[in-house]
């Protein structure tokens, strides 16, 4: 089905009774519905009286008015659907948590905790740790909520894909605000979805303003618009799926609009948009004086409150008396209250507990760690070998030469020479065959297999469902990757350029990082975004930067930065199982570059160094490409100079095995840190950083044992340059790294 | 017009292509455009346009061939055009193309060559002058006691080349770099000022030429050429002031970097005794070591504490041995003690001679007990032990050493020193001396001896009583040496003197025996020629 539009308000809705006698909804139902109406109405009055006694701080985007939207679409879906909330998401999660309360004390007990999760208590639904903007209930398939406008439609795309994935008959509702429409995020969601044929259905809720700013145009002077449209569901022909516009103010048009919408994404795996015109009483925030609205215009509105649309359907077609009525609202009301006397009983969050939940936590046994270490050196005496063998023997092409030095390694090692570029393409291939979870997603990984040939071979293997050729649309790769992973998928998001990220962050930190702290602990997010930085290809600024030192700032990730092939597979494998979303840096220019790698499965843990050459006189602490290039300048070093360096490479810089370095510079006394990225608040200063705080078993630091100033070598402080003198001058070298490291012994 | 089409680049690392499959063959017209050849690159199979308009004359290439980028495959031309075997004249000429090996490091960039200073004669390039360094912060001048190179030596950097008398006392002087001798500027006995040229180092095989080394006799040489790697020739530049040990003290502030701290406090150093390298800002564990060695910067106040008050201190079984063998000492050894200065300037100028060359270095104490055992053998009684109605001489002349180790004191046996040269006895003395240190001594180094020789000159004592080891006839305290002004034949001269205490078991040997043996001993140390092999 194509793009069509559906405009409900146009045609009656029909009566609750005839729908009772139908079979679509029950009276009890019609009476819940109220009752939802009725608590969230409550519950944000009762928010914006405790936000003014500042009893609740912090955010109070408030959903009173637009009830009818939540409790009608989610009284439409099924149980296992998925939803994905706003900014104003106290009605989504409200209405979820009575869709699953299972009775009385369970729905009783729902309020508590949204309660006491905007008053920040440890009773709260995410421990305190998220509050009004971050409310969720994970378990029951809430993605939850979310600060960044449009910031949870990419998810909500990943968690449809997920469940169609899995095969589950479940969809995702993605709830979102007219304001949003207007971001980068809507639209490639919108798009990906209806390109991957996922079963989604999007809820506009349309009130006609995004904070102040009318969606289209307005009778206020002053007034500016954020679009030329009045109704968004005409934007559902861009993306060619079926649309509707529906009033928000009636739960039972809502009910039927999102049932109907939610039955065709389910059977056809195509998404529906559904346009919710609706009004919101309270201003924007508490501090609004909404100046950008006539109060005709709210009296009106208000004349179609939802409590009032659904009561007098009740009243009229005699399926309530306002006794009844007022008895549910009554029921309400003392919910509210209690829910509000548990929130002000209940303890604050330990604040010891502070980084508690920021992880996964994951840790290997010892005797793993120490086998890894002996993987890894046998992997590098063979490359060693390959390489020497290479150099010695003679052959008419380096081809040739190559496949005999293989094979002499092969048959002194027992170990097989790769390309990076391979050792990345059999870690995904080998966990793809062991967990049907794994999936690809990405621009060109398909037929193309991938701009750096990382996913060559994988559509044939695994097919188009899990080797997925996507649109451009950097944000809504990785976070549909967040919402496939929140969803129980393990997906390997590949971004063709690090640069690229850039467009992504948002959704990589606000989602993919965060969102496991911000529901206290009830989310986990394991996903891989693959991606290569680094200059070596003369492509100039918008193609060759190490932007590592921007994603350690951010709580939530990892980041592995592999050198070899031996390296490049055991830690993409592990990043891969992992249970937190890790971003795996490869380098543009080492691709190509050949190492051995054991014939037997093995994974590197995360988080562990690799001493790559041990010396007594300096340690050079670095991670990627330039191990390769401090290699080369140890051997210099101790060839010609007589300087004895120990080369760290961290592998993983994210976390950062801090104690390797420590226990190497206190042997040397003196650190040189080498990152292709930019120093200020770069990995070097960090690393600096870390030692010198670092306590060694004796109460001494770090810094006790320093001998002479630490160095940071890395790139110039330049937006790398495309020719290639200057590309080479802006990071360092071989040479620099040895004069520098002369220099300093 | 006859041209080549060569194997293009297809792809930003590929080096070489395999020819998969060749779809023209000669004659053939092939247009700008038509796919020519299939060619495996090492990304992936592709297919390769031709980039003109020809007829097909030549095939350089067959299939399965795999040749680097650049080179010549197929030679196109117009339709009657004959083409030369070997294919055009171009193809021979033809520059094989360099493919970019991304991850490959540029080549190093030449270092800086060097600035000729004006009026005078400029480095070679390559030269390395190595000058006296500043020893210590009073230091003005050197006197060069022991030259340890000689040209054409392959120098390592920190290795001991100089032994330097300052104003201080004499000290090695540690290579500033690394290289081969080209030159050595002074002689044994020359007293330079602080920064003057001593030596020249170059790399293997670069020819530095005498006028060069000539100019830097008559201080005709740039102070700091510019050629001068950094790490050979810290020598300030004429305009810049003197960075000399001053520098790591500023307004009563030492700098030190928290590792030199760090070594200080574990060695009980004073870092106000040690002076950084030449030209350096601070201190570094190098030079705390250094000071350590030369025994020059013990913290007058004493190590830092390895307990603090209050703590119960274990006893280890060496320190129950000791206890037990000095109370015993003091309870069954009456004692009487004997003092003699001695002059030991000859030891040392003699000393200072045997180490020029190879072999093990001799200390002053290796002079001492050689020393002791030529006395020994003279005053025979001296070996002795009161055993019952007798005293029962010893029939060979075994001699104690105290060393302190990280568990505590022993005092093990330099055998049979009696008819040990000197540097036999040296050659023992470290052996021994290594296996105390590393736990290695066993109970045939330990027991018996006739004396004990107990050093604290290193830790500046000038003389003490030590206490005799049960077993032993006496024990000899050794104190340091230190220059004082000696009246010699009605002047006064600055000598080199050393304190020498004996404690003797008055059981066996009385005053005048232990006397004269103690003057003996003294005499030997003066005229120490005998001991010259
Ligand atoms: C990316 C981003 N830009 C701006 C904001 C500030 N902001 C918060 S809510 C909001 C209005 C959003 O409008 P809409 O999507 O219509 O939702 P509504 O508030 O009307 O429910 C704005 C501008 C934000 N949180 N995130
Ligand atoms: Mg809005």
């Amino acid at each position: 089905m194509a793009y069509s539009l559906d405009d409900r308000r146009k045609k009656p809705t029909p009566k609750i009774g005839d729908l009772i006698k139908k079979g679509v909804v029950t009276e009890a139902m019609a009476l819940d519905w109220l009752r939802t109406i009725h608590e969230i109405r409550f519950f944000e009055d009762k928010v914006y009286d405790l936000l003014g006694q500042n009893i609740i701080k912090g955010a109070s985007h408030l959903y009173a008015g637009q009830e009818a939207v939540a409790t009608g679409a989610v009284a439409a879906i099924e149980m296992g659907d998925v939803i994905g909330s706003t900014h104003r998401g106290h009605g989504h999660c409200g209405a979820m948590g009575n869709k699953y309360a299972t009775d009385a004390e369970a729905r009783q007990m729902h309020w508590n905790r949204m309660m006491a999760e905007l008053m920040g208590k440890e009773t709260g639904y995410c421990s305190g740790r998220g509050g009004s903007m971050h409310i969720a209930d994970v378990k029951i398939g809430n993605l939850g909520s979310t600060g960044i406008v449009g910031g949870n439609i990419p998810a909500a795309v990943g968690a449809a894909l997920a469940e169609k994935h899995k095969k589950t008959g479940k969809i995702a509702v993605s709830f979102f605000g007219d304001g949003s429409t207007n971001t980068g995020s809507f639209h490639e969601s919108m798009n990906m979805a209806s390109v991957l044929k996922v079963p989604l259905v999007a809820v506009i809720e349309n009130n006609l303003y995004g904070m102040s700013v009318p969606f289209c145009a307005s009778p206020v002077e002053g007034a500016g618009c954020a679009s030329n449209i009045e109704h968004i569901a005409e934007r559902a022909t861009a993306y060619g799926v079926p649309a509707m516009i529906v009033d928000g103010q009636d739960v039972v048009a809502v009910f039927l609009a999102v049932k109907e919408a939610a039955a065709h994404a389910r059977k056809n795996n195509e998404m529906v948009m559904v346009e919710a015109k609706t009004y919101r009483w309270y201003g924007h925030s508490r501090s609004d004086p909404r100046v950008y609205r006539t109060k005709e215009e709210e009296k009106e509105w208000r004349s179609r409150d939802p409590i009032i649309v659904l009561s007098d359907k009740l009243l009229e077609e005699g399926l309530a008396t306002r006794e009844q009525l007022a008895v549910i609202a009554q029921q309400a009301q003392d919910a509210i209250e209690k829910a509000t006397q548990f929130g002000l009983d209940s303890a604050w969050p330990d604040v010891a507990d502070l980084a508690r939940d920021v992880y996964v936590t994951e840790t290997y046994a010892d005797n793993v760690v120490e086998a890894e270490k002996t993987a890894a050196a046998n992997a590098m005496k063979a490359t060693a070998a390959f390489e020497a063998a290479v150099d010695t023997i003679t052959a008419k092409t380096k081809k040739e030469k190559v496949e005999l030095a293989k094979a002499q390694v092969k048959e002194a090692f027992g170990m097989d020479v790769i390309a990076i570029k391979d050792a990345i393409i059999a870690a995904q291939a080998e966990e793809m065959r062991k967990d049907p979870s794994v999936i690809i997603e990405g621009e060109d990984v398909g037929l193309y297999g991938g701009a750096y040939s990382a996913t060559k071979g994988l559509l044939e293997e695994f097919g188009a469902d899990r080797v997925i050729d996507t649109a451009i649309s950097e944000a809504a790769i990785v976070g549909a990757a967040v919402g496939a992973a929140i969803r129980g998928l393990r997906p390997i998001a590949e971004l063709m350029y690090v640069d690229f990220i850039t467009i992504s962050m948002d959704q990589l930190m606000h989602n993919g990082a965060f969102n496991r702290y911000m529901f206290g602990g009830h989310a986990k997010v394991p996903m891989v975004i693959r991606t290569e930085g680094g200059v070596g290809r003369c492509i100039a600024a918008h193609h060759s930067k190490s932007l590592e030192p921007w994603l350690v700032n951010v709580p939530g990730l990892y980041v592995v930065m592999p050198s070899t092939p031996y390296d490049a597979k055991g830690l993409l494998k592990a990043a891969i199982r992992s249970d937190n979303p890790v971003v795996y840096i490869e380098h543009k220019a080492t691709y190509g570059q050949m190492g051995a790698v054991p014939t037997e499965e093995y994974i590197i843990p995360l988080g562990v160094a690799d001493v790559k050459r041990t010396g007594k006189d300096v340690t050079i602490v670095t991670y990627s490409r330039q191990v390769m290039f401090a290699l080369a300048a140890a051997k210099e070093l101790a060839d010609k100079h007589g300087i004895d360096v120990e080369v760290v490479d961290l592998r993983t810089i994210k976390p950062l095995d801090i104690k390797t370095v420590a226990d190497s510079v206190r042997k040397t006394g003196r650190l040189v840190t080498i990152a292709e990225s930019f120093n200020m608040c770069g990995m070097g200063p960090e690393i600096v950083r870390r030692l010198i705080e670092y306590v060694y078993e004796d109460g001494r630091t770090g810094f006790d044992y320093l001998d002479a100033p630490p160095v940071n070598m890395a790139a110039a402080d330049v937006p790398p340059p495309m020719s290639e003198p200057l590309e080479n001058a802006s990071i360092p070298m071989t040479d620099t790294i040895v004069a520098r490291i002369r220099q300093m012994v | 017009m006859a041209r080549e089409i060569k194997l293009p680049q297809m792809g930003q690392t590929m080096e070489e292509g395999t020819i998969v499959t060749c779809l023209v063959k000669v004659g053939d017209k092939v247009k700008k455009g038509d796919v020519i050849f299939e060619i495996e690159t090492d990304k992936a199979t592709l297919e390769m346009e031709s980039p003109g308009e020809g007829f097909v004359k030549k095939m350089l290439v067959a299939v399965g061939d795999t040749v680097p980028v650049n080179t010549p495959i197929l030679i196109i031309g117009d339709e009657n055009e004959a083409i030369a075997d070997g294919g055009s004249p171009a193809a021979a000429a033809a520059a094989p193309a360099v493919a970019k090996a991304a991850s490959t490091p540029a080549p190093s960039t030449e270092a800086a060559k060097p600035a000729a200073a004006a009026g005078s004669v400029a480095a070679p390039a390559g030269a390395r002058v190595v000058r006296l360094p500043q020893l210590g912060q009073t230091m003005e001048e050197g006197t060069i006691v022991t030259s340890l190179i000689k040209v054409g030596d392959t120098v390592a950097k920190g290795q001991v080349i100089f032994e330097v008398e300052t104003d201080k006392a004499t000290l090695e002087m540690e290579s500033p770099g690394a290289g081969v001798v080209k030159a050595i500027l002074v002689e044994a006995g020359e007293t330079l000022p602080v920064n003057a040229p001593i030596a020249v180092f170059a790399d293997e095989g670069t020819d530095i030429g005498q006028d060069f080394i000539d100019a830097l006799r008559g201080g005709a040489v740039a102070a700091a050429p510019a050629a001068a790697t950094p790490t050979a020739e810290q020598a300030p530049k004429a305009s810049t002031p003197v960075p000399t040990a001053a520098a790591a003290v500023k307004d009563g502030r030492i700098f030190a970097s928290p590792r030199a701290k760090t070594t200080a406090a574990d060695m009980g150093i004073d870092l106000r005794q040690v002076h950084p390298a030449a030209g350096a800002v601070r201190i570094t564990a190098a030079d705390v070591q250094r000071a350590a060695a030369s025994g020059a910067a013990r913290e007058p106040a004493g190590p830092a504490p390895r307990y603090n008050l209050g703590d119960i201190v274990p006893v280890n079984r060496l320190q129950k041995i000791v206890a037990e063998r000095m109370l015993k000492s003091k309870q069954e050894i009456p004692c009487f003690y004997l003092n003699i200065r001695t002059d030991m300037t000859e030891v040392f100028k003699l000393r200072t001679k045997l180490n020029k060359g190879d072999g093990v270095k001799l200390s002053f104490n290796d002079f001492i007990i050689r020393a002791v055992a030529i006395a020994l053998k003279h005053y025979p009684i001296m070996t002795g032990q009161l055993d019952g109605n007798v005293i029962q001489l010893a029939d060979q002349i075994d001699i104690g050493l105290a060393i302190s180790t990280d568990d505590g004191l022993v005092a093990p046996l330099i055998k049979d020193a009696g008819s040990k040269t000197v540097r036999q006895i040296a050659e023992y003395g470290k052996a021994l001396i290594e296996r105390a240190r590393t736990n290695k001594l066993t109970l045939d180094d330990l027991e018996g001896g006739c004396i004990t020789v107990s050093n604290l000159g290193g830790f500046g004592i000038d003389a003490f009583i030590p206490i005799v080891v049960p077993g032993q006839c006496s024990i000899l305290g050794v104190g340091r040496i230190a220059d004082m002004c000696m009246p010699i034949d009605g002047n006064i001269m600055v000598r080199k003197i050393m304190n020498l205490n004996l404690s003797v078991d008055h059981k066996v040997a009385n005053g005048a025996d232990a006397a004269q043996f103690l003057d003996y001993i003294k005499k030997l140390l003066e005229n120490p020629s005998t001991f010259e092999e």
